[in-house]
């Protein structure tokens, strides 16, 4: 896999930019980072449907609604601490509730912006988002998706939260893939256990999966991009195909994706051993990222340890 | 009762000068280090908060949770290593835990955490809550009948959050007299010059009509910071207290003074080594 040169939030914002050249309508509010989110890129291509609104960030998604209303689609940009909570009511009851076209530029999801501490880490930002209806919620594991699902949240009607990452990663798709609401991407094919995530845990996913490989499991691995509407159909084939699901993301367990899979495979009766990586219940802390996943059981090692207990749960079931 | 200082004002002066350029050097000291954090708004906040920690608080370094001490609020967390080195040097911990900043398992986090430091009175990062937060301790104060301070730091850029201006509002209501703002007014913010991304006009004029008495300084000046805040502890009225300090973001470091790439990036070797050589006046 190649090393990105861009983080997501960045290949984002430039593609905001190329889009904004063809599309006029949409304008961009940002609440004081715009160096950080690369929106400033916006503001100086087109600096009359920029808005910076300071540090404000309720206001700021309050005002988004007020542009919205009749119609307009409205980008609002911030870190997702701030976004997911200081704007959380502005956000279900004045973008949510009332279905309007405003997308959620959210960057520093999960511990990524692991340097500067728990107060600065969307670890809740999923389950908070999720939870409103109309929201839909992606989060690309890469530059090139980054820049697609500019387009997508653009293109679809009605509220949407996008979670960028702080530090650039690895590219894993090329151009030719498409992105859709609801979509998913096998990045792995395997046959033992899937393994459904997104994000940054692509990667550590994809790393957990070669690891295993020396040790003869073979993992499939869904990039489930769309957390909110996920891909049932894709998760079910693969589930049927491997009969065991572990889910690794950077958030807390709770209301995760972590209980959006295994509560559908509940639903219909797809009984299958599952285990869980994530945020068990604790704020992480400052730290070398990579560092920090580690020690919060995030990593690609902890992951392939979750997908062998994982697997002598499937062993026992058989026998 | 307090007792009003009777150490003579030069020494007193020159002892918090000196003060301030040990503080200013474990700030950079420790972000090179780090290799990330803010200088811009630390170095901004030295003078002020060396005169506070090492003058007006009555704080006991041995005894972090006392119930008598002043507080303090650094209500813009990022600043949080001016906070630290003031902290170390008055012995809340060792020096040497500087050098851990930002690194795992440190008990410096990258943003001031109440549980992890001795000597922070507040978690803070998220901006806009100190001022609520010191509305909340100074109502414990009066309610446990204790005749301790609370100082909150605020940033001008932050005070564009509007739970401020609520926070303001309550303070005037509850006459909180023991309450005291100090608004770190360097003029910019992240994305550029606060009259630019978003201005807020008097900052004075807008504390004074929520019913606040409201004291100017040189953020800078040593005597000017000491004498505004011996008259803003001597005030006897029933009404909370807003400094507003006039202060360059990056002070003390030419290359980094009024320059918005420098509020939270951390400086290169060459860099480190011009800033100290500035600092202390000799070569690190
Ligand atoms: C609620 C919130 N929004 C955004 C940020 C990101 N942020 C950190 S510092 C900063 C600028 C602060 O400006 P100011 O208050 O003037 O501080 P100073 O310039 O003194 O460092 C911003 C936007 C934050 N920490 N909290």
């Amino acid at each position: 896999m190649k090393k990105a040169t861009k983080p997501t939030r960045k290949a984002f914002s430039e593609r905001m930019v190329e889009y904004g050249k063809d599309h006029t309508d949409f304008v961009v509010l940002e609440a004081d980072i715009g160096y950080s989110t690369y929106t400033h890129l916006f503001g100086k291509a087109f600096p009359s449907r920029y808005f910076n609104m300071g540090i404000a960030e309720a206001n700021m998604v309050s005002t988004a609604a007020g542009l919205a209303a009749d119609g307009r689609p409205v980008i609002v940009s911030s870190y997702g601490v701030f976004l997911s909570m200081r704007a959380v009511e502005s956000m279900r009851t004045y973008v949510c509730y009332p279905n309007l076209n405003v997308k959620f530029l959210s960057s520093h999801g999960g511990v990524t912006a692991a340097i500067d501490g728990a107060t600065h880490q969307a670890t809740e930002d999923m389950a908070i988002v999720s939870s409103f209806p109309n929201m839909k919620v992606l989060c690309p594991a890469d530059s090139v998706s980054a820049a697609k699902i500019l387009d997508l949240s653009l293109e679809t009607p009605g509220p949407v939260f996008v979670r960028l990452m702080r530090d650039p990663l690895y590219e894993i798709y090329d151009d030719s893939y498409t992105f859709k609401i609801g979509g998913s991407h096998v990045v792995r094919q395997g046959s033992d256990i899937t393994l459904v995530t997104y994000g940054d845990m692509v990667f550590q996913s994809l790393e957990a999966a070669s690891l295993l490989e020396e040790k003869g499991i073979s993992v499939e691995v869904i990039d489930m991009y769309s957390i909110k509407p996920i891909d049932k159909e894709t998760l079910l084939a693969s589930v049927k195909k491997t009969g065991a699901v572990v889910v690794a993301e950077n958030h807390q367990k709770k209301n995760g994706l972590g209980y959006a899979v295994p509560h559908y495979l509940a639903k219909i009766d797809c009984s299958v051993p599952f285990s869980h990586i994530g945020l068990d219940d604790t704020f992480a802390e400052s730290g070398d990222y990579l560092q920090v996943l580690d020690a919060y059981g995030l990593s690609a090692r902890c992951i392939t340890k979750a997908i062998e207990s994982t697997l002598a749960r499937k062993k026992k079931e058989l026998t | 009762m307090r007792q009003i200082s009777n150490e003579p004002m030069n020494s007193r002066i020159e002892r918090l000068e000196a003060e301030a350029k040990n503080v200013r050097f474990h700030i950079v000291d420790m972000i090179y280090k780090a290799q990330s954090g803010h200088p811009g708004g630390a170095l901004s906040a030295t003078d002020i908060v060396t005169a506070l920690y090492f003058d007006f608080m009555r704080i006991d370094p041995n005894n972090p949770s006392w119930k008598d001490r002043d507080r303090f609020v650094l209500s813009k967390g990022h600043a949080c290593p001016v906070q630290y080195a003031s902290l170390a040097l008055k012995g809340y911990f060792p020096i040497a835990e500087l050098d851990t900043l930002r690194k795992f398992d440190s008990i410096l986090q990258g943003h001031p955490v109440k549980q992890k430091t001795p000597g922070i009175d507040m978690t803070t990062g998220s901006l806009g809550h100190g001022l609520s937060i010191g509305v909340g301790m100074a109502l414990e104060g009066r309610l446990t009948q204790k005749d301790f301070f609370t100082y909150v730091l605020i940033g001008d850029g932050e005070l564009n959050e509007g739970q401020n201006w609520e926070a303001a509002a309550a303070a005037a209501k509850f006459s909180l007299h023991n309450l005291i703002a100090i608004i770190d007014r360097n003029r910019l913010q992240m994305d550029g010059f606060t009259d630019e991304i978003m201005p807020m006009g008097s900052i004075s004029d807008k504390f004074r009509s929520f019913g606040w008495d409201v004291l100017e300084m040189d953020g800078h000046n040593m005597l000017d910071i000491v004498l505004t805040l011996e008259k803003a502890r001597l005030i006897q009225g029933n009404k909370p207290i807003c400094i507003v300090a006039q202060t360059i973001k990056g002070k003390g470091v030419s290359f980094m003074e009024n320059i918005r790439q420098w509020h939270g990036k951390a400086p290169n070797e060459q860099e480190y080594k011009q800033a100290i050589l500035e600092i202390k006046g000799t070569e690190a």
